[in-house]
């Protein structure tokens, strides 16, 4: 299972093509059909629809006219949208920050543990991923409660006073960060977690032997051969990050005063609950670029661990 | 050839369990004489009021012989909002949609007009009340009717206890269960509200009056706009916002925050009553729901409150109103049902069933139907909501009135006002500087 | 953590092993702590769920002790499945879940022995792309999608939107992509050997898929089953923009939505419905953890 991961051999194109030409052939209408279902799928349901939207973007609200741009002129002017771009950006970063670093730590610390019982570690640490985002959110949501919050009694046992911690503007964005990092450093963890067990136990002895400590090991050998996975899970969680919906829109809606709001929930907000769908996708589509250059590093990213690998 | 079979399989499958589905799914009885009728009312609070409400329809749909479906579909994170706009948009759904307050007009010209039977029922009903009439009516005729389950008022909610220990003014003194005492009444203003707030805050029971975005905050923050003269937005669509009534009114806003617990801004409409049921707070606004709530998880609390009129301002005594409408979509098959339908439940005695299964709750809009026992039965305490219909001299407040309804319906959502508040309190701007603003809001929300 | 300096090396044997000994007995034992400490930070909140779900809702009113249940109950869980309303959202969201699965692994798993076996013209750019489609969030895609459907129903007049098997065509669109590419990195670590092996003896690609490559590959399958049924169970924002009858809703958005009335809340409900959501997911988890985790690394470390 784990050790499948480790090699994935690619045979030379040359063997096959000694078959019969008529052989080849027939691979290829079959090979194609097996792979039609995929592409009607992905075809009809993601890629229309993204293009779709752009077009809906260039409608005015009551989806009559053509307007070209003037939906993004209107979203520039408005204070509200780059509050939401500074938001969602800052959102994405830091919580990815945090995830991998706290799912670096735990992986470090589950890999020193005895391998019998690791097992029971990451079960236990898995469990937030596991939960489906939505209801872990409205635990926390709960936890978090102005009136109710069980956060709040216990400071007050200690004589702290009661956080707003969806009330004021700061801490409603700490608390979605703090959700957001909750629910995905799991998988920063398990991620990390296989790809130091592949680095191989030879080179840490040999550097103890030539006396690195702790901290140099880390640094010069841990750190460097997990550079693709590091990169790789770095850019996939800024990508679903940056797109999350759930998580802001049940803890805070957007609030306080749009303080909390990311491209998604305003998307919700202005298309749906607003009744102005092309303003609704023209939010929407700010996310394009951003999902754009990340796909381009995550493209170069897999093609040069295919070459290495 | 192998994808050939590949879909065959599947699409058997998606059939098999497309077939399966239609026939397990509840709701699908045999087919009735006169049609089918699917209905999407507001989902009351009151354990039982959405039952009374059901059986009412039956009974009318056992003697049309109409095949009923029912939706109970709650106005909890905008969930009735959301529906309202998919089917706005889609152009498909119920055939009678519950809408509240500014919606009706908004979607104006995807309803069927109702003028006919609206007709019939103020004949027998007497006249609707101003507010009812004026968000009801799209150029002088009846587009929605005005719905008994969940229309509301937010009057304000007060611990009698508290009030009498801490700010030295009793309500139910100056507004007992069956009249008004006029000379204490009179004392009672945004003013006195504001003292009361500050000595209530100090003796550490705070008001829990939301300044969030869900109705409950828009409609009482609303009302205090109206009653201080603050318009954002004239009859006629230009931007008044930049006034001085504004900037009278957010300065009283100013003055209040500091006494107000601060997680107020990210009130939903919850907050409140959970503020009060735990036995928080000295005041909220808010209909008598909170306190049905605490009459079942804490007596002690719901034997202590008491609702009362909504303090007077410089322009008037306002009370903040939330009414609902039954509406008919356009594109529906069966009008004439959906009609027949609202006709029944729009008779007196279907309303006064309503009133009494929701504890007084609902505020029906008829002249005629105002004064049910119910209001003064109710308790403990006794006589605790007679106040909460608007009596005597107050005015029915719809928050963002008197913009056109495409616009205030754009206010309401956007809750702009309590944005306004916010930003100049909590936001630490000053009071212009939030004003220029809800300006900028103000004209995008001028879209077309 | 002390440092091993050259300067211990340099001495005899038995006092090196000892240093060595010492700092990793202290790394582990810090190691411990700190797992600790970030087993009750991820754990709390579901825990709290149980105990939230154990109180009747006077107790929760009560503002007594948060973490402590004083007087446990199960009217909560009574209540909830009682109720016709919780029931429906189960059962359509078993059936979404249940289906979609088997779709998906329909899709993925033909597709996927195509672009790693089956060199044929743009399988490579198609393999990349598959994964890319992934990059295209829902967020982006839900209000096209919408008006598309609504403009279907004209065309059509089939009833998309507010029916509950909108979620099955929709769904697989997001476990399609990850699931091809786990599969993808699977077969292709089968040794070719078996490829020819079997081309050898006659069988046809169809046959050398059904015979050797699933039975081979069963861990990915069961691992991209296990991401396409979790993915399909939790989804949030499809079925709120597109179901909005009580009786169409899945769990997720059931409880969200549904469970919270008018202007009151019913905490011991919601807790106690979400754990009951929260449960399939763990219980495959807890089952097949080996092979929900393999998958996971499975498809991100391959190539």
């Amino acid at each position: 299972m784990a050790e499948l991961a480790a090699e994935a051999v690619r045979v030379p194109a040359g063997v096959r093509r000694t078959s019969l030409q008529k052989f080849m052939r027939r691979r290829s209408t079959i090979a194609f059909a097996m792979t039609l279902p995929l592409i009607v799928l992905i075809a009809a349901l993601v890629i229309y629809p993204a293009f779709y939207s752009m077009y809906l973007a260039t409608l005015n609200k009551s989806m009559q006219r053509f307007v070209g741009l003037g939906n993004f002129e209107f979203l520039f002017r408005r204070a509200t949208f780059w509050m939401v771009v500074k938001q969602s950006c800052i959102f994405a970063i830091s919580a990815v920050f945090f995830k991998a670093l706290i799912g670096f730590f735990v992986a470090h610390f589950v890999h020193t543990t005895p391998t019998k019982g690791q097992r029971k570690w990451r079960g236990m640490l898995m469990v937030p991923w596991v939960i489906p985002t939505a209801i872990s959110t409205i635990g926390w949501f709960w936890l978090f409660d102005p009136s109710y919050s069980a956060f709040n009694w216990l400071l007050g046992k200690v004589g702290v006073d009661p956080v707003p911690w969806l009330g004021h503007p700061l801490w409603a964005r700490f608390s979605v960060i703090l959700v957001n990092v909750w629910y995905g450093a799991p998988f920063f963890m398990i991620m990390y977690l296989a790809a130091l067990k592949s680095v191989p136990e030879q080179l840490y002895e040999a550097a103890a032997i030539d006396g690195a400590n702790w901290f140099q090991r880390l640094w010069y050998i841990t750190l460097p051969m997990m550079r693709n996975i590091i990169a790789i899970t770095v850019l996939f969680s800024l990508i679903v990050t940056f797109a999350n919906f759930d998580i802001v829109r049940i803890l805070t809606a957007g609030g306080p005063v749009d303080q909390t709001h990311v491209f998604a929930t305003w998307a919700f907000l202005l298309g749906i609950q607003g009744n102005d769908i092309p303003l609704g996708a023209a939010v929407s589509l700010f996310m394009l670029p951003i999902l754009g250059v990340s796909a381009i590093f995550i493209l170069r990213g897999v093609r040069r661990r295919a070459i290495e690998a | 050839m192998a994808q050939s079979r590949l879909s065959r399989r599947k699409l058997l499958r998606t059939t098999a369990l497309g077939a399966a589905a239609v026939v397990a799914a509840p709701y699908v009885r045999g087919a009735h004489a006169a049609g089918r009728l699917s209905i999407g009312f507001w989902d009351h609070w009151v354990p039982g009021a959405n039952d009374t409400l059901t059986k009412l329809c039956q009974e009318w749909a056992e003697k049309e012989k109409v095949d009923l479906q029912i939706d109970y579909i709650t106005s909890q994170g905008n969930k009735i909002l959301i529906t309202i706009a998919a089917e706005h948009q889609a152009r498909s759904g119920h055939d009678i949609m519950q809408m509240p307050t500014w919606e009706p007009l908004d979607k104006a010209d995807a309803l069927e007009s109702v003028d006919d039977i609206m007709q019939k029922i103020i004949a027998e009903n007497g006249a609707a009340s101003e507010a009812t009439q004026y968000l009801g009516k799209d150029n002088g005729k009846w587009v929605a009717v005005p719905a008994t389950n969940g229309s509301q008022v937010k009057p304000p909610v007060a611990r009698i206890s508290l009030f009498k220990q801490h700010v030295g003014w009793d309500p139910t003194a100056a507004y007992p269960a069956g009249g008004t005492n006029e000379e204490l009444a009179e004392k009672w203003d945004w003013n006195m509200f504001l003292a009361a707030a500050e000595k209530c805050h100090k003796a550490g029971f705070p008001f829990g009056v939301g300044l969030g975005q869900t109705t409950d905050s828009v409609d009482w923050v609303g009302a205090v706009f109206a009653s201080f003269g603050a318009q954002l937005v004239n009859e006629k669509g230009d931007i008044t916002v930049k006034s001085d009534e504004t900037r009278q009114v957010l300065d009283w806003f100013k003055k209040l925050v500091p006494f107000l617990p601060s997680d107020v801004f990210a009130y939903d409409d919850a907050s409140n009553n959970k503020w009060l049921v735990a036995g928080k707070g000295a005041l909220i606004m808010n209909p008598p729901s909170a306190w049905s709530v605490a009459k079942r998880d804490n007596p002690e609390v719901a034997k202590d409150c008491w609702h009362f009129a909504t303090p007077r301002g410089p322009k008037g005594r306002y009370s903040p109103g939330l009414p609902y409408y039954w509406t008919i979509w356009g594109f529906s098959p069966n009008k004439s049902a959906a009609k027949s339908l609202l006709l029944h439940l729009s008779k007196l005695s279907s309303i006064e069933k309503m009133v009494a299964a929701s504890n007084g709750y609902d505020i029906p809009a008829y002249e005629k139907a105002l004064d049910f026992a119910t209001w003064r039965e109710v308790e403990p305490p006794k006589g605790t909501v007679y106040h909460y219909p608007p009596r005597g001299k107050q005015i029915v407040s719809l928050a963002a009135a008197p913009a056109p309804p495409k616009i205030a319906a754009q206010i309401y959502t956007q809750a702009t006002m309590t944005k306004m508040v916010a930003k100049c309190t909590q936001g630490g701007q000053s009071i212009d500087e939030a004003i220029a603003w809800a300006a900028d809001e103000l004209e995008g929300f001028m879209r077309t | 953590m002390t440092a091993v300096t050259a300067g211990d090396l340099g001495r005899l044997k038995p006092a090196r092993r000892g240093s060595i000994q010492k700092s990793r007995r202290q790394a582990l034992f810090w190691s411990y702590v700190f797992l600790v400490i970030f087993a009750i930070f991820f754990l709390t909140p579901p825990i709290y769920m149980l105990v939230t779900s154990l109180k009747s809702s006077g107790e929760i009113s009560a503002v007594t002790n948060p973490w402590w249940v004083y007087e446990p109950t199960l009217e909560n869980y009574v209540e909830l499945l009682t109720q016709n309303q919780f029931l429906v959202f189960f059962r359509n969201s078993v059936v979404v879940s249940v289906t979609v699965v088997i779709i998906t692994m329909l899709i993925s798993v033909p597709a996927a022995f195509a672009l790693s076996r089956m060199k044929f013209w743009g399988s490579a750019t198609l393999a990349t792309g598959v994964f890319l489609t992934y990059l295209i969030p829902e967020t982006l895609l839900f209000i096209p999608l919408f008006k598309i459907f609504a403009f279907l129903r004209d065309v059509t007049g089939i009833e998309f939107i507010n029916n509950w098997w909108i979620l099955i065509i929709l769904y697989p669109t997001l476990s399609v992509p990850f699931c091809t590419w786990i599969m993808i990195g699977y077969f292709a670590s089968i040794p070719k050997e078996l490829d020819e092996a079997a081309l050898i003896d006659g069988a046809g690609y169809i046959q050398m898929l059904t015979k050797i490559f699933i039975p081979v590959a069963l861990p990915g399958i069961i691992a991209a089953t296990i991401f396409a049924f979790t993915v399909s169970w939790a989804n949030f924002l499809y079925p709120l923009a597109f179901t909005t009858s009580a009786d169409q809703l899945v769990l997720p958005v059931g409880i969200v939505t549904t469970l919270i009335k008018g202007d009151v809340y019913n905490w011991g409900q919601i807790m106690a419905g979400s754990l009951i959501c929260a449960a399939p997911p763990l219980i495959v988890y807890a089952f097949l953890m080996d092979y929900y985790i393999a998958g996971l690394t499975a498809g991100a470390t391959k190539g």
